[in-house]
């Protein structure tokens, strides 16, 4: 069952590590991200804090992603079936955000 | 005076409850009338205008104060004041509950296919300096609301 989730993930363009979260805990992890459990756990709360925000007259959460963007790398995130999905990117957008 | 035009509002019954102030008005003959003030050449003819212009300048001071000092002496009575507690308590403690039914709720599924929403593009530099501009303003904004005090909240007044 593992693989299935991950086989995808490992075929994003530009990834140097990958975290798939539940709410119990990391069922599986690659690459920079490996066993970063404190990722994880930021993750987490900033995809629990950003599914609360609703627009007005909608159910679901208006957003498919959570981009958590760097200067040279970027984190990725999207919830499916109950599982937290993150992935890390390398950017190669050169100019620093200012802000 | 004042009770004339009391046909002309309309709120309904439920309207005006909701809208019962906790504090009941000290005055209630002066209370102000929607309309009088909307309406002054609706007046009736009868009256003179010595009455209406003081009906207005009683109806405009009717508007602007709070009457602190009424409030305490012909103010609610002990009792009334623990009922409204218990009223509002109570109103609190439904709400409340609704509200932590919600708070456990499962993550919401975003997306049926994951891998192919965290695979497409990054999000383009010049989206993410729009927001950054975007949010710059809007902390810009924010930052300059402030509390300006320009006159006394409670007054005394003299009534000879």
């Amino acid at each position: 069952m593992t693989t299935a989730l991950t086989q995808g993930l490992e075929r994003i363009p530009d990834q140097v590590g990958y975290l798939v979260i539940s709410e119990d805990g990391v069922l599986a992890s690659a690459g920079e991200l490996e066993n970063d459990e404190r990722t994880a756990g930021v993750i987490m709360q900033m995809v629990q804090t950003a599914c609360k925000f609703r627009l007005h007259g909608t159910a679901d959460p208006p957003f498919k992603r959570l981009s958590v963007m760097f200067e040279d790398h970027a984190y990725l995130v999207t919830v499916s079936g109950q599982k937290v999905f993150v992935v890390k990117r390398q950017s190669n957008q050169r100019e620093p955000i200012n802000a | 005076m004042g009770c004339c035009y009391s046909s002309e509002t309309e709120t309904t019954e439920q309207d005006r409850d909701e809208r019962k102030p906790l504090i009941p008005h000290p005055n209630p003959d002066s209370k102000p009338v929607n309309g009088t003030e909307r309406n002054p050449s609706n007046l009736p003819s009868t009256r003179t205008d010595e009455q209406a212009l003081l009906t207005s300048i009683l109806t405009k001071t009717a508007l602007n104060i709070i009457d602190v000092s009424a409030a305490d002496s012909q103010g609610m009575e002990q009792h009334e004041y623990m009922d409204k507690a218990r009223q509002y308590s109570t109103k609190l403690a439904v709400l409340s509950n609704t509200l932590s039914q919600k708070k456990p709720t499962p993550l919401p599924s975003l997306t049926s296919q994951p891998h192919q929403v965290l695979a497409s593009d990054l999000v383009p530099y010049s989206d993410m300096q729009q927001v950054s501009k975007i949010a710059a303003y809007a902390y810009s904004a924010i930052s300059q609301i402030k509390v300006d005090a320009k006159e006394e909240l409670v007054v005394q007044f003299a009534i000879p």
